[in-house]
């Protein structure tokens, strides 16, 4: 198919700088090619001694040193440090799309609530704890499932609720980009 | 295995008048295929923008996996129906890798009539089910319909292999354990709505998505109910609480990111494994295909010179080279895998009938695939050739051909008549893949052939009731037979009806066939087994 | 060979960390002594820990608390049977209450007496005794002088002026007066700051050198009153008032400037009777067309920056420190020590020269190191540890010798290129477009450098075809990208981009 140009979010990004570039990779006969900027590169990593790896990228050939810790990609090329974090593609998308999606906390059982962990306008990031349940005799932690302001608590401690009723909503950060 | 040495004269007349010829077919070709694909009327593309939707092209590039083929089939399917209404049958299908798998695309392109299944688009899904079930190939479906044709419901619902059958396809890929994604990027009203209720997994993009049997105008007309499309068979609905579709995705860039992480989960098929070596370009460039095609359609040509074109190396063992030579059997590699080859080099005689049947068990029993390369008008007929069992001799290539384990594959390069089409494995006999070069000419008879039959039963009536024809009277009977017949047996009337696969390109032909043998190696290879030979 | 089998002491604790701790720790088990190093749980992976024989752990509020307390250190030193602490540089090196409590300890302390901490540490004071010892000192007035009559005694310097804290370091409060008239307004506000910063308003305002080279001489002072200078060390090159490259010979000077300048040091360090490794700093410049140096403080102890006297000397001057604090004489005269070639150290910083040199922290994930002829390489860090925000953001030193100025400049930036930290920015980049520049390649720089050529700090647009490089390695190192590439069947990757 022809290359794609624009930032096209269903490839996975990589963040260089702060700038993100949208980058495919596929297979060739011998070695992969990049897909870039519209552009189709050769390219190849293999190998090389003492831990380095050797790169050709088109007709250039660097010995280059490598180093993956999780989403971070760290490479010494040319004499340089460089960093690049990996942006896959659906956290890319999720992103965008955030503020829709999960604006609402909802109960996953009918239960009472134990207690309330933020009050209304407090910021919370993905995981926080926002409230305790008890349903079945159990207790269950409800946690902030993306980064935002708290909106509106729809319940109060001792209140009791259906299954999907929506306990809390959540509004982006101010300045926060959709 | 040697090289096959050409004989054509590259610098020759003859070679330079074909090539221009058969170029210019090719380009003919693409500029149809061009317009199937992009030539819409701006207020069909100005609905589709305003409603935030991405044409099909431009979905299959996202889905697609970047720096990989698309084999895209049937893509002048309807070309020559429906006044042209409906370019690609409204349709795309085709073979691409997602995922690092090989899938079969089913989408919708909701820029003609918005997406409107006309009779020839269930015929090209049918198609491409079976396609899929024959090969085990997942499939993907991208759903974007506003539902059947209905002025012609009569032609597309009933029937065997009408809608029903589409659906009838999933339900048996399903069973196959073959798995499906549907992303619904538009309405599914209907049938249209069984597509995502017979897959695996759903994703459904939210504002644009719906699925319903019935849309909010047929509810209110049917039950006095007032919904909307959202509250109806929208993504929240469906994903939250009808449990119909499993993704919900904000945009349809996300939908597709999520199918093709959804294709990813699926576990790396188990391939056939036939004979294969590195694989090796042709030593004769295949460009020089449009020069070995004669622009006669009657003019005979050797097809060792289309072998040298399209396998690796243009290398090919040859067998029986002295027997029943109007048929050339033999083996080669194409893109690395071992290949039979039964390609015509005039009519089927006796002999080479035989050859062919022979050939064919031998490609079943060490489980090398057969490609077909037709340009065949015909068996042999007349007194000495009944005599000497024609009939029962093709019987037996039938046979052969029909009972083969191993995929076959068909390539019209040039005629196709009468029952050597079907000796050739033809549309009916089940080869994985059928495909056509844009010259290619197919029907019972040829075209003058028949007109003169028509004539002839004409003057002979008329000759009963004492009258005569002038040859002025005759040619005026004759004349719109031959130009019905033309356009009835022509490539792109071939290929409007989905008698084949798609037309291509000559010069696209390795590629096709690697990509067709590649899907059919899904499936395991049975051990030979035939009906009754007639000997 | 040194025999330290006679010397007072046959343990050595050293009380510091990073590279310096591990710096300290070669030289004594070199010298065939035991090794003890102190450390907070944080400095658990570094190369000290793994050097040393015996480590003793600290405990801190803060990892820094645990390296000032002298407690802990003693305790450790008496528990281990350490006869001598070094204290390196930072920390407790320049501490005369620590000093003073090791001594009474009947440990010997590795550097200069209380006393002469008390006199050097304090620059009001020590620009003092320098002065009243005959020494060239920048015109000056010093509020503790006479506080009454300050502002009017500034006002008789030559402008321009330069009003720094009494107690001040670091760069921290100072103000150049250029006009007359804002003198007394900046005082105000130099104080306050002083105040703020130091807890002490006390100032004093001397002349200001504009473009102002540092310059500083290493000197060995023994406990029988001999002095020797090992000569000088440019460190013009600073940022936010921190050195970050230092050099030997400095090319500001011509021989005579350079005896004067080395003998003034050595004169200062003999009258103030200094026992240990000294650097004695100045401040040098041109005025009129004439080159002139003014004392600016003493550092009485190892500075960071030692390595190149050593790399041009010969001399270990961790040795020294230990032979001197074991009471030997120097044994050698000023005329025995020579310097040849030339040395350049490189700070290597964990910080974002383009962000204004604000410190970085990460994972050292890899940590190559360069080798050849000329390279040392002083670290404090090992592959697999972190860069925190513990700590100072100083985590190797790069030391180049050449025989010349040119070669340890081309030996260093190849040894910069090769020098690989993944995982935490450093300022490598950086030295090398420093190192490369053509006022740096003349020698012409001064302390306000860096601040005038922003650009060198600036890090570079990356051209498309470096990006692309460094896209195909982190798409073809990503599990993500290649779990689902190389699945592509080998036909349709052979065939790649097509459509019928």
């Amino acid at each position: 198919m022809a290359e794609l140009g624009g930032n096209v979010k269903v490839k996975h990004g990589f963040k260089l700088n702060e700038t993100e570039y949208d980058v495919g990779l596929s297979r060739a006969k011998n070695g992969y090619r990049l897909h870039v900027d519209g552009q189709t590169i050769p390219v190849n990593l293999i190998a090389g001694q003492e831990g380095d790896q050797i790169l050709t990228t088109g007709s250039s050939v660097d010995h280059i040193t490598l180093a993956v810790d999780g989403d971070d990609v760290y490479i010494h090329l040319d004499g340089e440090s460089y960093h690049l974090q990996f942006e896959h593609s659906l956290q890319r998308l999720a992103e965008m799309s955030e503020g829709s999606a999960a604006d609402s906390v909802k109960s996953t059982m009918p239960g009472s609530l134990v207690s309330l962990n933020v009050v209304e306008g407090d910021q919370v990031v993905t995981g926080q704890t926002i409230l305790v349940m008890e349903s079945m005799k159990m207790e269950t932690t409800i946690v902030a499932p993306r980064d935002g302001v708290v909106e509106t608590l729809h319940v109060a401690v001792g209140q009791t609720f259906d299954k999907d009723a929506v306990l809390v909503t959540l509004v982006p950060e101010e300045g926060e980009e959709k | 295995m040697k090289r096959i040495i050409s004989a054509l004269n590259t610098q020759s007349e003859e070679f330079k008048a074909n090539y221009a010829h058969n170029k210019k077919n090719a380009e003919i070709l693409k500029a149809k295929q061009e317009k199937a694909r992009f030539e819409r009327p701006q207020r069909d593309l100005d609905r589709l923008a305003k409603q935030n939707k991405m044409l099909v092209r431009d979905r299959l590039k996202r889905l697609l996996d970047p720096g990989t083929p698309f084999l895209e089939l049937s893509t002048l399917a309807a070309g020559e129906a429906y006044g042209g209404e409906a370019p690609g049958s409204g349709c795309v299908t085709g073979i691409g890798i997602v995922a690092g798998r090989e899938v079969m695309i089913n989408a919708g392109d909701g820029s003609v009539k918005g997406g409107a299944w006309y009779p020839l688009t269930i015929k090209k899904v049918i198609r491409a089910l079976d396609i899929a079930i024959e090969n085990r190939l997942p499939v993907i479906h991208l759903c974007d319909s506003a539902g059947g044709f209905l002025p012609l419901q009569a032609e597309f619902f009933a029937d065997k292999y009408y809608a029903g059958r589409i659906f009838r396809n999933q339900c048996v890929l399903s069973k196959m354990g073959v798995q499906q994604v549907s992303v619904v990027l538009g309405h599914c009203t209907a049938g249209g709505a069984y597509v995502p209720g017979l897959s695996d997994y759903n994703v459904i993009v939210r504002g644009t998505g719906a699925i319903f049997l019935a849309g909010p105008p047929l509810v209110k007309a049917a039950t006095g109910e007032e919904v909307t499309v959202d509250e109806l068979g929208g993504c929240d609905m469906h994903t939250t609480t009808s449990g119909t579709a499993d993704y919900p995705a904000s945009s349809e860039e996300e939908a597709l990111a999520i199918c093709r992480d959804i294709v990813g989960q699926f576990k790396t098929p188990n391939k056939a494994r036939i004979e294969w070596q590195e694989p090796e370009d042709p030593y004769y460039d295949p460009d020089e295909l449009y020069g070995v095609l004669p622009k006669d359609i009657k003019q005979q040509f050797d097809m060792r010179e289309v072998i040298a074109r399209i396998v690796d190396g243009s290398r090919f063992h040859e067998y029986q080279p002295k027997f029943g030579t109007s048929l050339i059997c033999g083996y080669a590699h194409l893109w690395g895998y071992k290949i039979g080859i039964l390609a015509n080099n005039g009519v089927l005689f006796n002999d080479s009938s035989l050859k062919a049947a022979h050939f064919i068990q031998l490609c079943n029993q060490n489980r090398t695939p057969i490609v077909f390369l037709q340009n065949i008008t015909g068996f042999m007929v007349g007194k000495a050739y009944e005599e000497r069992g024609i009939t029962k001799d093709g019987a037996k290539m039938l046979m052969a051909m029909t009972g083969c384990e191993v995929p076959k594959f068909t390539v019209m390069c040039h005629g196709s008549f009468g029952a050597g089409n079907y000796g050739m494995s033809g549309r009916a006999f089940d080869s994985r893949f059928l495909f056509t070069w844009p010259q290619h000419e197919i029907s019972v008879m040829g075209a003058e052939q028949a007109a003169n039959t028509l004539a002839e039963v004409k003057v002979r009536q008329l000759a009963r009731a004492g009258e005569t024809l002038t040859p002025e009277q005759i040619e005026e009977i004759r004349q719109p037979v031959v130009e019905e017949f033309k356009r009835k047996s022509s490539a792109y009337w071939s290929t409007s009806e989905i008698w084949d696969d798609g037309i291509l390109d000559p010069v696209d032909t390795r590629n096709a066939l690697g990509i067709s043998i590649s899907a059919a190696l899904n499936t395991e290879i049975k051990d030979p087994s035939y009906g009754v030979f007639r000997l | 060979m040194i025999d330290t089998s006679k010397w007072p002491f046959d343990t050595v604790l050293v009380a510091n960390r990073g590279e310096i701790a591990a710096r300290i720790l070669r030289t004594v088990k070199l010298l065939g002594l035991k090794s003890v190093v102190v450390y907070h749980r944080a400095d658990l992976n570094t190369p000290a820990i793994a050097l040393a024989d015996v480590a003793v752990e600290i405990t801190g509020d803060t990892p820094v608390a645990a390296y000032l307390d002298a407690n802990q250190i003693l305790a450790a030193a008496k528990e281990t049977g350490a006869g001598a602490i070094h204290p390196g540089y930072g920390f407790l090196s320049e501490n005369a209450g620590f000093c003073q409590a090791v001594t009474d300890a009947g440990i010997a302390f590795v550097g200069p007496t209380p006393e002469q901490i008390d006199l050097m540490g304090d620059k009001v004071r020590a620009r003092a005794f320098v002065e009243k010892e005959g020494f060239p000192v920048a015109p000056s007035a010093i509020e503790d002088d006479d506080p009454a009559t300050f502002l009017e005694r500034a006002k008789a310097l030559p402008l321009p002026l330069l009003i720094k804290p009494a107690a001040g370091g670091g760069g921290k409060g100072m103000r150049v007066v250029r006009d007359a008239d804002q003198l007394e307004g900046e005082i105000e506000r130099a104080r306050s700051e002083g105040q703020r910063y130091f807890g002490d308003g006390r100032l004093y305002v001397e002349k200001f050198i504009e473009n102002p080279r540092h310059i500083e001489v290493q000197v060995l002072g023994d406990s029988h009153g001999n002095v020797v200078h090992l000569f000088e060390r440019e460190c013009s090159v600073q940022r936010r008032f921190q050195k970050i490259v230092e050099e030997t010979p400095s090319p500001a000077l011509d021989d005579k400037m350079r005896t004067e300048i080395c003998e003034t040091a050595a004169g200062i360090a003999r009258s103030a009777g200094y026992r240990n490794a000294g650097t004695v700093e100045f401040i040098f410049g041109e005025s009129d067309g004439n080159a002139e140096f003014y004392f600016l403080e003493t550092n009485t102890r190892l500075q960071v920056e030692h390595p190149v006297t050593e790399e041009i000397t010969g001399k270990d001057l961790v040795a020294e420190q230990l032979r001197i604090a074991a009471g030997e004489p120097l044994g050698y005269t000023q005329e025995e020590i020579t310097s040849q070639g030339h040395a350049i150290e490189f700070r290597i910083y964990a910080e974002d020269a383009a962000a204004g040199f604000t410190p970085t922290t990460g994972p050292i994930l890899k940590w190559k190191v360069p080798t050849g002829e000329g390279v040392r390489m002083d670290a404090g860090i090992v592959e697999g540890a972190a860069v925190t925000a513990a700590f100072d953001p100083m985590l190797a030193k790069l030391v180049i010798r050449g025989a010349n100025r040119d070669e340890a400049r081309t030996r260093a930036d190849a040894a910069l290129r090769d020098l690989v930290l993944l995982g935490c920015k450093t300022n490598t980049a950086f030295l090398r477009r420093l190192l490369n520049h053509p006022a740096f390649i003349a020698g012409d720089v001064h302390t306000g450098f860096l601040d005038a050529n922003p650009d060198i700090a600036a890090e570079p647009e990356l051209p498309e075809s470096q990006i692309h490089k460094l896209l195909a390695a982190a798409a073809l190192s990503n599990r993500p990208i290649r779990d689902v590439t190389d699945l592509t069947p080998d036909l349709h990757a052979a065939i790649g981009e097509w459509q019928n």
